[in-house]
């Protein structure tokens, strides 16, 4: 039986032309910069494919994958599906001609999960791969999503993940990206909560010869709370390009974004972050902290913060470092008899604490140390 | 054993290219405390820093061993495993790391395979308890967002649960209430009646006499002008009360 496609043959070639046509938004910063996201595309030799596995252990959550939603949910996925990208997203336009691949997540209303809902992603070596993740939470639900990517070498992986939330929920959706040296990770996230809702992204970037992300909240509810807490860390020769943006479309609403980075090695990498708040969303509060950590001389870290206030009654708070290691820090710490390199060590895992705190669970937490770790330790 | 002690001779060191330490010659012996007194600018935080080997205090001439270590040839962390201990003034703040962890990777490296991480728990509880220190601090991370006191507490606790050979209690009084102040006095005295810190000797370094009312010193350092000009007994700190560093320089001859 021919399945419902999720889109018809003339979308996606819709879809194919707005990518070529979007601009990334994000120009290169300088000569070290070796990736152009203009002319970036999966090589001709990729073949599509991929699975997904979905862990989920509350009944009364649908978690299915993204054909099976279109053929026995549709109703629910029109809800959110495509519901909180925005064109600007160039990636997503790429993912979407290439849709197949991908989970479907509903929490009906006033539903409380405190197992999170782990949602896998697999490619073999040389595929290209395009998940989409799609989350619909209903008025006063509450779950913890995680996605995990687990490709082989080389792999091209294109993904989106959508959040749409009814009234009074709370989403916390966490990313964990430690793909092979050699592949190459785009993520598109966009999230919309609804009134009095929290959507929290929990984001870090490890693997990859090039890893992007372009993560993304549109406050269009009075009361929501939106937050953003992304790590990455380029070592060897990897390039990361994270831009976040939260965008106050109305008042009475908070936001929360921190970034940790630190580069080692040639590691580059480039962090945008935006905080609009339009005219009219009075009463916002908004707060973005960005911290990047040099840790080698042919380490780069390019960190572009910016605010943008239409509205003149609300706070926001912004603050910005970009440095070596703290000889004091260090020098306290030896002073303990604790040896130089660990210190060094021992600092700059601390160092990515606070962004760390930001994922749901132990385990999570604990993997992302023993990468991290492992940056370090080499 | 002779060459037992903190011993420091004819000590000349630098920063910044000014010399600060102008000859300074003392000894701590194991299992005494030792009062260093001066006022402002004297030299007294220098000499912490040029012993604990802090990058920009340059030795330029003199010697410090540590019961016969001799402590300039070592790194900082070297120093520290012989047994040393400064109690900053200004500790830094390390966001990330929390302080168990801290004193652990701390009492790992200065006494290494003694203590299993349960064991240490236990006695980082207990010497927590002995200075009245708050458990919420087993979740914070190191300095970060304490209060100069809290400092001051975290740094006896370190000093606790190192079980240092010497200890250099840097102005650790300075900003103190009386309560704080007999905790100090308390960690000390826990400290010198344990197994682990009976021979430890200490320096303490201090502006104001008030610290000696609960930490005795068997000799007190009169420093001015980066020059030791006077030792005497615990009555030379209260004659200081009495009669300030003026009396001290003129009766010594000290030149700026």
């Amino acid at each position: 039986m021919q399945l419902p496609d999720l889109l018809s043959p003339q979308e996606r070639s819709a879809e194919l032309h707005a990518f070529e046509q979007t601009r990334s938004g994000r120009e290169k910063p300088g000569r070290y910069w070796r990736i152009d996201l203009e002319t970036l595309a999966p090589s001709a030799a990729a073949t599509v494919a991929g699975g997904v596995t979905i862990e989920n252990s509350h009944a009364r959550a649908i978690a299915c994958d993204l054909r099976t939603a279109a053929k026995q949910h549709a109703h629910l996925l029109a809800r959110a599906f495509r519901a909180a990208i925005e064109p600007r997203q160039k990636f997503a336009h790429l993912a979407l001609a290439n849709c197949g691949l991908g989970a479907f997540i509903y929490i009906p209303a006033d539903c409380a999960f405190d197992q999170p809902i782990v949602v896998r992603y697999h490619a073999e070596a040389n595929q290209a791969i395009y998940p989409y993740t799609v989350v619909l939470a209903e008025r006063g639900a509450r779950a913890t999503i995680v996605e995990r990517l687990d490709v082989g070498s080389n792999a091209f992986v294109t993904g989106v993940a959508e959040i749409v939330t009814g009234d009074s929920a709370d989403v916390t959706y966490a990313s964990a990206q430690i793909a092979p040296d050699d592949a190459r990770v785009l993520f598109t996230r966009a999230a919309r909560p609804g009134r009095d809702a929290r959507v929290a992204w929990a984001s870090a970037d490890l693997g990859g010869a090039l890893s992007v992300s372009d993560i993304s909240i549109v406050i269009e509810e009075p009361g929501a709370d939106a937050q953003i807490g992304a790590l990455f860390f380029p070592s060897g020769s990897q390039h990361v390009d994270i831009m976040s943006s939260i965008d106050h479309r109305v008042g009475d609403s908070t936001s929360d974004t921190l970034v940790k980075s630190a580069a080692t090695d040639r590691g580059q990498g480039r962090y945008l972050g935006n905080i609009r708040i339009a005219a009219l969303a009075q009463r916002s509060d908004a707060s973005l902290r960005d911290d990047a950590l040099l840790l080698s001389e042919g380490a780069h870290i390019d960190s572009v913060p910016a605010l943008e206030i239409a509205a003149n009654d609300v706070k926001a708070y912004h603050g910005a470092t970009v440095g070596a290691l703290d000889d004091e820090s260090i020098f306290y710490m030896t002073t303990r008899g604790i040896e130089r390199a660990q210190a060094e060590r021992m600092i700059a895992l601390g160092f990515f604490e606070p962004a760390i705190d930001r994922f749901p669970t132990e385990s999570l937490r604990e993997e992302l140390r023993a990468a991290l770790q492992a940056k370090v330790t080499t | 054993m002779s060459d037992r002690g903190l011993r420091i001779a004819d000590l000349h060191c630098s920063v910044e290219g000014n010399e600060i330490l102008r000859g300074i010659d003392l000894t701590v012996e194991a299992g005494k405390v030792h009062a260093l007194m001066g006022p402002n600018g004297s030299g007294k935080s220098t000499l912490a820093f040029s012993l604990t080997g802090h990058p920009s205090y340059h030795v330029t001439a003199g010697s410090a061993s540590l019961d016969g270590e001799d402590l300039l040839a070592l790194t900082p962390d070297r120093r520290a495993r012989a047994g040393l201990f400064l109690s900053f003034q200004y500790p830094a703040a390390i966001p990330g790391i929390k302080v168990p962890n801290f004193l652990f990777a701390a009492r790992q490296a200065v006494r290494p395979g003694e203590l299993t991480p349960a064991k240490f728990r236990a006695l980082l509880l207990e010497k927590m308890n002995v200075l009245g220190i708050d458990p919420s601090f087993l979740g914070r991370y190191l300095n970060d967002g304490f209060s100069g006191g809290e400092k001051k507490r975290l740094e006896m606790l370190q000093m606790a649960v190192i079980a240092p050979k010497y200890a250099i209690l840097d102005e650790t009084d300075s900003g103190l209430d009386v309560d704080a102040l007999k905790d100090v006095g308390e960690t000390v005295r826990a400290l010198r009646a344990s197994d682990e810190g009976k021979e430890a000797g200490f320096l303490i370094i201090t502006h104001y006499p008030r610290i000696l009312q609960h930490i005795t010193p068997d000799v007190v350092h009169v420093m001015i002008d980066g020059r030791i000009v006077k030792t005497g007994a615990a009555d030379l700190a209260q004659r200081i009360e009495r009669d300030g560093y003026d009396a001290l320089r003129e009766e010594s001859g000290a030149i700026a």
